[in-house]
């Protein structure tokens, strides 16, 4: 096999990649801004509740959260696909870092504005959407990008739960034409193609947007 | 359905574990923060080394952990290099984690004041003994925090390591599965095992990047 066959059939995983991806993201997003609006607004015990909740989702390690789910639901009498399974469990984790963003970038924003709202007769709600969000949201986008290059790269642990995503195909490929030199360089290669000019815009919005913000990094 | 006994029965066999998923953990740290910070320094070197370093950087964050674990881990013994899967498993991770720890650096030495650089030349400082006596301690002093929680986020990587056989607590979780067929209980175990201990460092962390702050900023 030549190396353009080996990250030809590498690329035939790719569907399921992106498709994990995508859906990871349907969880990932609205977690981030649910939970991390939810931790900047709320006071006492429902702000430790979701203190909690994202807690789990971010400091437990993913590859033992998506074991645990794809392997324990079953006995719960939940079915569900191995897609599913890591579209959630790999969305919720990102979405919680993502949250951290969220509220990061809310925090950081100046006490006026919020007072500014409330003189001309905003409502809360109002306030949230129509002013602090609106300019929280450039803060957040380096960790956006850094959090989806994460997710791209996290799906390769679904070819742990059978899913054949380009992983799961190099594994393959290397059982069939034993030749591990090529099947990983191509696999190395593959990633790098998807994932490489997310990081490089990532590094830019850094550079624009990063100048005299204090952002919330992470893995 | 969530038996009890069983859970408490196996936390010896998962703690036993733990000292390979620690050691592992700590190894790591060491040489990714060591690998990192010497990225970090040869970026800083001349042009040439800032484009390559940057883009070694930029291929080690672009792609999967377990992309590398696995091309550690079956591209080396075609080369005769054979070694074992704990030194393999940590060479990922050490590898994986340096990418983002130099990019760690580099923000806490861009945080340091011009003045100390120029203050070292006129002392007559070499090149080494700038760096090792002037920028780290201070460098250090900026980034504890991201770089703690980067070594909590190698901790919680070291699970990756099951996949190539490593004994560490999430794989003895995994066998104790397969040999009860219950996954609930080793899983749940070996979860909580690893939040209450990710939760309790980034908490040490935060209290330690309190004390360590400067005064007055």
């Amino acid at each position: 096999m030549t190396f353009a066959e080996v990250l030809a059939g590498i690329f035939e995983g790719f569907r399921v990649t992106v498709l994990v991806t995508l859906l990871g993201m349907l969880y990932a997003v609205p977690f981030a801004f649910i939970a991390g609006v939810a931790q900047y607004s709320a006071r006492g015990w429902p702000h430790a509740a979701i203190t909690a909740l994202i807690e789990f989702w971010r400091s437990s390690p993913v590859i033992i959260l998506l074991y645990a789910f794809y392997y324990t639901l079953p006995g719960f009498g939940l079915r569900l696909s191995g897609l599913t399974v890591g579209a959630m469990v790999l969305g919720l984790n990102i979405g919680a870092y993502g949250s951290q963003a969220v509220r990061a970038a809310l925090q950081a924003l100046d006490r006026g504005q919020v007072e500014a709202g409330r003189s001309i007769g905003l409502r809360r709600w109002q306030i949230l959407l129509l002013i602090e969000l609106p300019q929280a949201l450039l803060a957040m986008m380096p960790t956006f990008i850094n959090q989806f290059i994460q997710l791209v790269k996290g799906t390769a642990l679904v070819s742990l739960i059978t899913l054949s995503d380009m992983t799961f195909r190099a594994k393959e490929i290397s059982q069939i034409h034993y030749d591990p030199v090529k099947v990983y360089t191509g696999l190395l290669v593959a990633y790098f193609i998807i994932c490489y000019p997310a990081t490089v815009v990532g590094r830019w919005l850094e550079r624009k947007v990063g100048a005299g913000r204090k952002l919330v990094h992470d893995v | 359905m969530f038996d009890f006994g069983f859970a408490l029965s196996i936390i010896p066999t998962i703690g036993k574990a733990l000292t390979t998923t620690l050691t592992v953990t700590l190894l790591s740290c060491i040489f990714a923060a060591l690998l990192g910070f010497g990225l970090e320094i040869a970026r800083r070197s001349n042009k040439l080394m800032r484009y390559a370093m940057r883009f070694v950087i930029d291929f080690i964050r672009s792609t999967p952990v377990l992309v590398q674990l696995y091309f550690l881990y079956y591209v080396l013994p075609v080369y005769g290099i054979k070694l074992p899967a704990l030194v393999v498993g940590v060479a990922a991770l050490s590898i994986y984690y340096c990418g983002y720890l130099a990019e760690v650096f580099k923000a806490g030495i861009d945080g340091i004041a011009r003045g100390q650089f120029e203050a070292a030349k006129a002392l007559g400082l070499g090149r080494f003994q700038t760096v090792i006596l002037v920028i780290a301690p201070q460098m250090l002093r900026n980034i504890a925090a991201p770089m703690g929680s980067y070594f909590i986020s190698i901790f919680k990587s070291t699970p990756y390591l099951a996949v190539i056989a490593v004994p560490e607590s999430f794989g003895s979780a995994l066998d104790i599965a397969s040999d009860t067929f219950r996954y609930g209980e080793p899983l749940a175990v070996v979860g909580a095992i690893f939040l209450a201990i990710a939760v309790s460092f980034s908490w040490l962390i935060h209290r330690f990047e309190a004390r360590l702050a400067l005064p007055g900023r």
